[in-house]
């Protein structure tokens, strides 16, 4: 697994490229903490490359939904294939994590002003 | 995957440690097999994953001691239907066992354990699990083409 970041009007894009699964979930995890910490509170996570996720990979996406969450911050995924996509609904994630398909689709929507 | 395109037919068999790293070692396996053997797309992740979340839980939760344990992970493509098998002489566990999750709890409250046990029961729509013995049997049949184009 590699992660690319790169900062784009005030947003950050971390695109993920790879096999996010239990050897690497642990890392793709903490670095999301890390930047959220930092105080990055608008992230995009570019999924387009992101060949497979299990359970533990899940669970670092569900981590920093949850963490931007009670910082009022926003999570959105895009560039989903079909099979990863078909896991996300799945397990619900669907329902509480923004997914759209493109990026500029996703900046979009991280540009918007944060809903009343 | 073009509508219609049969899959090869073929077998793998696959001995493990029964150590977090080897699950890396099965899903390469898994997925060149896959590959080679034209296994449609969503087929090959539902089993792969199914077989990746069993096989840490029996790494995880199956041993008082996981040195010098093995694991033997199968897979078998025919006639149209994939089967996984996975024996090992962990304890027994059946993920159907399991109660299905609360889908509908907001974010706040979902909780961040039993993701993987989670994920087995929901494949287990697509995946049919059944225990006999020291195995536990996946299997996967048929209609692939047409479900992935759907």
């Amino acid at each position: 697994m590699q992660i690319h970041e790169a900062k784009e009007d005030g947003v950050l894009i971390v695109a993920v490229q790879g096999n996010v699964d239990t050897m690497s979930a642990g890392q793709f995890e903490a670095r999301l903490v890390e930047l959220i910490a930092e105080g990055s509170h608008r992230i995009c996570i570019d999924c387009s490359a992101m060949a497979y996720v299990n359970s533990a990979g899940l669970k670092g996406f569900l981590v920093a939904a949850k963490e931007l969450d009670a910082r009022d911050g926003r999570l959105v995924l895009c560039g989903m294939s079909e099979n990863v996509r078909a896991i996300f609904d799945m397990i619900g994630f669907t329902q509480i994590i923004a997914i759209v398909p493109t990026r500029e689709e996703a900046l979009r929507r991280l540009a918007e002003p944060a809903a009343a | 995957m073009r509508k219609g395109r049969v899959m090869h037919e073929g077998s793998i068999k696959i001995r493990l440690d029964a150590q977090l790293p080897e699950v890396e070692r099965l899903n390469r396996l898994l997925r060149h097999f896959g590959e080679l053997h034209e296994i449609p797309g969503r087929a090959l992740y539902s089993m792969n994953l199914a077989l990746d979340e069993l096989v840490t839980n029996v790494i995880l939760y199956g041993y008082e001691n996981p040195v010098e344990q093995k694991i033997v992970v199968s897979l078998e493509a025919s006639a149209g239907s994939l089967t996984g098998t996975i024996e090992d002489e962990g304890r027994v566990f059946d993920p159907l066992s399991v109660s299905a999750p609360d889908l509908s709890v907001p974010l706040n409250r979902r909780e961040l354990g039993g993701l993987g046990i989670h994920l087995v029961r929901s494949l287990m729509e697509e995946v049919t699990y059944r225990r006999e013995g020291s195995k536990n049997l996946l299997s996967r049949s048929g209609k692939e083409s047409a479900k992935l184009n759907s």
